[in-house]
């Protein structure tokens, strides 16, 4: 049985830097394989809904009739099962935390309607043509 | 007096898996000392003016948490803690989880995360002290407004 | 004449961080019967087996509880892995080992840290848990998330953690181990904190045995049955023997659970020396069908897992047996007895992780 065996370490933390990370002051510096929230290129994005479909809470709805796709970040468990099945590779996981706020706020997205292409020329109608004059059977 | 320079702080986990109370508990840790802003963690609802909350609430948390908040004094701030306090998280289609803590108590603000980092704790605390500085300014308008008529 | 008095302690209480009630009846201090009453973190996960896709269901398995988060994933991708037949490659069984391993040193020393809050030394909860921060980063390094680490599949591992970064984790961990003996050496040796822990609580041999106890609780009196001699994952290739003590009481458990934070570190350590190249995971084809039991020594004692599929892409049944379910009701028998003052020591030499019992 000892008396002072925490003296050492209250003596090391004495005269030793404090670890505390001065947080608001200095901003976060995030480790590369940091999950935090998802992006979304909507224009690669196809609207399959397959993010949908794996998402476990529910936080992607892709409407492809309104060409929309929404997450709801208050919603969102940064799993990263929408990145690995995402077929067009469109959404990423990026580093930084959703701040907290006094409202569950969504983001939506609209993808653009496709230019329109140009139409080719259109092809004459069917009719009862007079026959080709040229050479005819003898 | 401002509550803001001292907030007090109860948490209760309200059926959550318990890592976003970890990471509360690791705000009060050297490493993320939320004490500089002087919030101090007290077990007892009388003392505190944040409500830290966490989890999508169960049937039979749902009366505690209705007690808790009942017995704080105002003003009074509710912060919901990690995805599963703002709407139920990967448990919405549980049969036991009513599906975030605004189903049984009014909140105020929402902090997401799975689990929150300490960061985004220390966040929602700073917001929750001003919005802490709000009310107690309303509650003193309308109790001068009070004296006044009576 | 000692009248009977009637304390309810929690569901909300400053001393655990999770909900649970007891009705203490006391006579004057002494503790004469204890009635539990749990259900407060029932979340009824084990049903969402039936709406969600058995690909995806690792992601709510593994938020069954925030601290034993790895091995819940792991355990559940291990079952399903049995039933169809898919044989992991080597390295992603290292890679389970030395994450499990991991996860042990942070359960334990977030244990040690809250046992000493609840006797009242708050400087040793803060020193405790300011050592567990170098594993929570080195856990944000390699998988990018402190607490839930999203990185088992069926099949294998979603990230690969490539030697650099292991042998730097190595190096950390020896770092660590300095600053972990100072702090033990409170714990196992300050007079003060002896005589909150010694005498207290004592557990013997055939008592462990008739209550079916698990993990450290168990070990301390002295039966030395370990799940991870099973030899599953990389656990086979790694030298090791189950730690026990012959006491029995609080202090007993303490120690275990101290030498068995030395005894991962030496784990890792061996299996990084140890560890093959490859890939980190291979494709499944095809849904399971059949019924499969994995056991598996978590930081609290052994979990038992069942799965039972059938042939479609949602389970038949899930169904755990965590290691805390099988302590509480010798633990309610320690209580019985003991002061009141005692209360917050036995509730904690058991290692409670409540979201553990309840799901």
């Amino acid at each position: 049985m000892s008396l002072f065996t925490f003296a050492k370490t209250e003596f090391h933390n004495l005269f030793s830097r404090p670890v505390t990370e001065q947080y608001p002051q200095k901003p976060k510096q995030f480790k590369e394989r940091t999950r935090g929230h998802i992006e979304n290129n909507i224009d690669l994005c196809i609207l399959c809904g397959m993010c949908a479909r794996k998402c476990p809470s529910n936080a992607i709805t892709v409407n492809r009739a309104e060409r929309t796709w929404e997450i709801r970040p208050f919603s969102c468990v940064q799993c990263g099962s929408c990145v690995e099945n995402c077929p067009k590779k469109c959404l990423s996981m990026c580093q930084s935390y959703t701040r907290p706020g006094p409202e569950q706020t969504a983001r939506l997205l609209r993808k653009p309607q496709p230019a329109a292409k140009p139409q080719p020329a259109a092809k004459p109608k069917f009719s009862a043509a007079p026959a080709p004059v040229g050479k005819s059977a003898s | 007096m401002k509550l803001s320079k001292s907030p007090w702080v109860l948490h209760y986990d309200g059926s959550s898996c318990n890592g976003c109370d970890l990471e509360i508990l690791d705000s009060t840790t050297p490493v993320y000392d939320v004490e500089r802003f002087g919030v101090v963690n007290t077990g007892n609802p009388k003392h505190a003016d944040i409500f830290l909350i966490t989890g999508g609430i169960n049937a039979q948390n749902a009366p505690v948490v209705k007690q808790l908040y009942s017995q704080m004094p105002d003003p009074k701030v509710v912060v919901a803690v990690g995805i599963c306090a703002c709407d139920g998280g990967v448990f919405k289609d549980c049969y036991n989880i009513l599906g975030g803590v605004n189903k049984v108590i009014p909140v105020d603000i929402y902090v997401p995360g799975c689990a929150v980092k300490p960061e985004a704790v220390i966040d929602g605390l700073r917001k929750a002290a001003e919005l802490l500085d709000q009310k107690q300014k309303q509650m003193k308008k309308k109790r001068a407004a009070a004296r006044k008529e009576g | 004449m000692s009248t009977r008095s009637v304390v309810p302690f929690g569901p909300h209480h400053p001393v655990l961080p999770e909900p649970i009630h007891l009705d203490l009846v006391l006579e004057d201090e002494k503790v004469v019967d204890v009635i539990p009453s749990i259900g407060f973190i029932h979340r009824g996960l084990e049903k969402l087996v039936e709406k969600r896709d058995f690909r995806d269901f690792v992601y709510v398995a593994e938020r069954m509880c925030g601290i034993c988060s790895f091995m819940h994933g792991m355990s559940y991708c291990e079952a399903v892995e049995h039933i169809m037949g898919v044989e992991l490659p080597p390295r992603a069984k290292y890679l389970r080992t030395i994450w499990c391993e991991l996860s042990r040193l942070h359960s334990h020393l977030l244990w040690l840290g809250l046992l000493a809050d609840a006797f009242g030394f708050e400087s040793l909860f803060m020193q405790c848990w300011r050592l567990r921060e170098k594993i929570l980063d080195m856990f944000e390094a390699s998988t990018g998330g402190r607490l839930i680490f999203s990185v088992n599949k069926i099949g294998g591992q979603r990230r690969d953690m490539d030697n650099a970064m292991l042998h730097g984790f190595v190096e950390k961990l020896g770092g660590l181990e300095e600053d972990l003996k100072g702090i033990t050496s409170t714990f196992l040796a300050n007079s003060a904190v002896n005589s909150r822990l010694k005498g207290v609580g004592y557990m013997t041999k055939k008592m462990a045995q008739e209550y079916g106890v698990a993990g450290p609780f168990m070990r301390a009196s002295g039966i030395a049955r370990d799940t991870r001699k099973l030899g599953y994952d990389a656990y086979g290739d790694l030298n090791f023997e189950p730690i026990t003590s012959t006491e029995g009481d609080c202090y007993a458990r303490t120690q275990v659970r101290v030498r068995e934070l030395f005894q991962s570190i030496d784990l890792i350590r061996q299996a990084v020396a140890k560890i093959p190249e490859g890939p980190v995971a291979v494709p499944i084809r095809g849904f399971p069908k059949g019924e499969y039991m994995v056991r598996v020594e978590q930081p609290r004692g052994e979990a038992i897992y069942y799965v039972k599929a059938n042939g479609t892409k949602f389970l038949d049944r899930f169904r755990v047996r965590t290691p805390t379910f099988a302590n509480v009701p010798a633990m309610i028998e320690l209580m019985k007895g003991c002061r009141l003052s005692e209360i917050p020591m036995l509730i904690l030499t058991i290692d409670p992780c409540v979201s553990c019992i309840e799901r």
